[in-house]
């Protein structure tokens, strides 16, 4: 008889996402992942006025809180024919940028690398080993013997107190657990260095959207203005600032995130060959450098793979009702026309119709209904979304510079094209596009000095702010790439009030049910054949959910009011 | 510096939850009276939303923090309380039901030296969102009839905090 073992919740800092996974052999062999709460947005923006969207779907979540404000911005922005002055689009991307990159670091060290570093192991270390291993891997300057020296005894400290804290969840000594201590301890060292990091890069966000968490947004532009001679505007020594954290950002992603990356996935390449899941694989594409509306020019490309032919990218539309289309058969709702059918979000309904077990419960009925998120499907197919998608997509449709990233660390690795496709390949996938979005970012910021030295300050197009100016009825579909993957909102107004408004989010399609036909979506299909050795400690099978940043935050509000953590896992 | 040397503490007033998700936002909602009024240069009134590791920097910032959060405590709702952990191991580990693992942030926050003085102010809530219930930015009546007495409390507290110069 095969062990079920129950993660509930599963992300290891935020989380709100529930796993059954069934083991047998020391395999995967069957899983459901559920989000075990209702969200229901249409039912809280239904009737308000669509230029005040951003500010409620921005609060879908902590982590992702700008790019909802973003892909709202712009569905109402599509749906009223409005386009954004190239500033607003720079200022845009520039926040877009940040995000990633804080983003991505804040998942690489503090939510992923634990799965792959050793806590405990790292005081072990000897710290004159580390450090030559450390000058080995990069020039970046924190790597004296006395500097881990130091570090080694802060966190025995810390260890000794009892305390283990944000460590205390680990599942230190496992023996899938490959690095050497010295290695162990260069990854902890730089757990703490991005700490103190990341929160310097993301106050770009606070020049540029007023306030963080949370920042402005503005249909038709940027919440800010730009006069370099005032206190109060977008000024000379604010733009400074931006350029300054731009390079100290890039600088830390370039000389400790990439090589402890490759340096950790040396010692793990036989997972490469695990936790594939699908062969199908969407991005909406974004990073708009002639405008939003010319998705050719995006540095990020939009498209779909589909059963991994690298030779041939699809074209994806987010208006055609036969494309992406939202199902319900094995989720809590119902639709009018019968829960077999798909629905475009445009035509999306939000009807509750809870139909799982009274809480607290054991198991949920994965037979029947078993979540509270949709499942989006593109053409029928279950997509993979994310950083895995965007850098397959990218590479399929020829771009020179992924490419270039994809093809030297495949090389310095020594894998083959084919380990792309596991969970090792998504976790590179997410750093190598964190090393591309750093260059970006630079180009961005230069063409927005250039653009105001010529005299270019504009950033908003007001034509279209007076409700007076719209049509009675209009639909909009906005879209952009969430650090997890795919996001995109759709909008219909009304009256010049918002009659219908429908998110599909990264997680829905990663972490969504089984579709009518019994196809798996992403989460689930990667865990099918991951190795679990000791079913109480199942180290192996958070590799594998981790390698997808999940953020069910977005996907399904969390709660849990009783503290239950990781490390509360029951084998039944 | 510890936080007990400072003349002149530097104070966060954070509320934190989720304005989308009824009760649980009860945080906000107070911060956003708060924010209305006056304050000295080093408070600092903070809307955390769900903010997550974004608070990070404002963590290691002030000295003392008074914090503002809904939670589901058994207590009747709208029951106002005012909690003082001495160490990190008295915070609970997640209040009620939004994304921000606080004690997780002050335990970053104190892996990089910072040790902030917190002061917790609670609301026992309600309604969340959540197994059949939909998001809705309005308070249940008994949370929005502690509004103001919460928001008093915490301005309170605000000046209580920083006037000492010790703890």
């Amino acid at each position: 008889m095969a062990n079920r073992i129950v993660v509930d919740p599963i992300t290891r800092i935020e989380g709100h996402l529930r796993l059954e996974v069934e083991v047998k052999d020391g395999k995967i062999v069957d899983a459901y992942s559920s989000g075990t709460m209702v969200r229901g947005f249409e039912l809280i923006l239904k009737g308000r006025d669509p230029r005040d969207a951003w500010a409620f779907t921005e609060r879908a979540c902590g982590v992702c809180t700008t790019v909802h404000a973003l892909a709202s911005v712009r569905t109402v922005e599509d749906a009223l024919g409005i386009t954004v002055p190239p500033n607003a689009e720079l200022v845009r991307n520039l926040m877009f940028c940040a995000q990633y990159m804080q983003d991505h670091v804040v998942h690489f060290y503090h939510l992923h690398a634990l799965d792959w570093v050793d806590v405990v192991s790292a005081l072990k270390a000897d710290p004159k080993k580390t450090s030559e291993i450390a000058q080995s891997i990069s020039n970046w300057p924190k790597s004296s013997p006395g500097y881990f020296s130091d570090l080694q005894k802060r966190l025995t400290a810390f260890v000794e107190s009892g305390q283990l804290g944000i460590f205390a969840n680990g599942y230190w000594g496992h023996s899938a657990y490959k690095l050497p201590a010295e290695v162990n301890l260069i990854g902890v060292a730089h757990y703490l260095e991005a700490l103190e990091w990341q929160k310097e890069v993301v106050k770009i966000h606070t020049i540029f959207g007023g306030k963080n968490p949370h920042p402005n947004y503005l249909v038709g532009g940027a919440a800010c203005s730009i006069n370099i001679d005032d206190a109060n505007a977008l000024n000379a020594e604010r733009l400074a600032k931006v350029g300054s954290l731009l390079e100290i950002a890039a600088e830390f992603i370039e000389k400790v995130y990439i090589p402890d990356l490759m340096a950790v996935a040396s010692f793990y390449k036989d997972w490469g060959a695990i936790g594939g899941g699908l062969s199908n694989y969407l991005a909406y594409g974004d990073l708009p450098t002639h405008g939003y509306g010319d998705p050719e020019h995006f540095k990020f490309p939009r498209g779909v793979i589909l059963g991994r032919d690298l030779s041939k990218v699809h074209p994806v539309d987010g208006k055609n009702d036969a494309e992406i289309q939202e199902f319900i058969s094995r989720s809590w709702y119902e639709y009018g026309s019968g829960d077999g059918d798909g629905k475009h979000p445009w035509k999306g309904e939000t009807k509750l119709k809870y139909t799982g077990p009274k809480p607290p419960y054991d198991h949920l009925d994965v037979d029947k209904k078993y979540s509270w998120l949709k499942t989006p499907r593109w053409k029928g197919n279950a997509m993979e979304v994310g950083p895995l998608s965007r850098m397959l997509v990218a590479y399929a449709s020829g771009r020179e510079e992924v490419k270039e990233v994809v093809g030297a660390a495949l090389k310095q690795l020594d894998v083959p094209v084919t380990a792309l496709f596991s969970t090792l390949g998504r976790t590179a996938a997410r750093g190598l596009e964190t090393k591309l979005v750093a260059g970006w970012s630079k180009e961005f910021y230069s063409q927005l000095l250039a653009n105001i030295k010529n005299g270019d300050t504009r950033l908003w197009a007001g034509e279209k702010w007076a409700p007076e100016t719209w049509p009675a009825e209009a639909k909009g579909v906005g879209m952009t790439e969430a650090p997890r993957g795919a996001l995109a909102h759709w909008i219909v107004i009304k009256d010049r009030k918002i009659e219908n408004y429908q998110l599909v989010v990264p997680s829905t399609w990663n972490a969504s049910p089984r579709d009518p036909k019994g196809q798996m979506s992403a989460y689930e299909s990667a865990l099918i054949g991951t190795p679990v050795a000791n079913p109480e400690v199942p180290l192996e099978l958070l590799r594998t959910i981790h390698s997808f940043d999940p953020c069910l935050a977005c996907a399904v509000h969390l709660y849990d009011e009783k503290g239950r953590y990781l490390n509360q896992v029951q084998v039944l | 510096m510890t936080a007990a040397a400072v003349a002149s503490p530097r104070v966060l007033v954070l509320g934190v939850g989720n304005l989308l998700m009824r009760d649980e936002g009860i945080g906000i909602h107070v911060v956003r009276e708060l924010e209305r009024e006056e304050w000295p240069e080093r408070v600092t009134v903070l809307d955390g939303g769900t903010g997550g590791f974004h608070l990070l920097s404002y963590l290691c910032e002030h000295e003392r923090i008074v914090m503002v959060d809904a939670t589901m405590d058994g207590e009747p709702p709208g029951t106002i309380r005012v909690l003082r952990p001495r160490s990190l191991t008295d915070m609970p580990r997640t209040l009620s039901a939004h994304d921000i693992g606080l004690r997780d942030l002050l335990e970053s926050a104190a892996l990089l030296g910072a040790k902030p003085e917190v002061v917790l102010v609670t609301v026992s809530v309600a309604e969340i969102s959540g197994e059949g219930v939909p998001l809705s930015t309005e308070l249940s009546p008994r949370v929005l009839r502690v509004l103001p007495e919460a928001a008093a409390l915490v301005r309170g507290l605000a000046r209580e905090v920083g006037r000492q110069a010790s703890a």
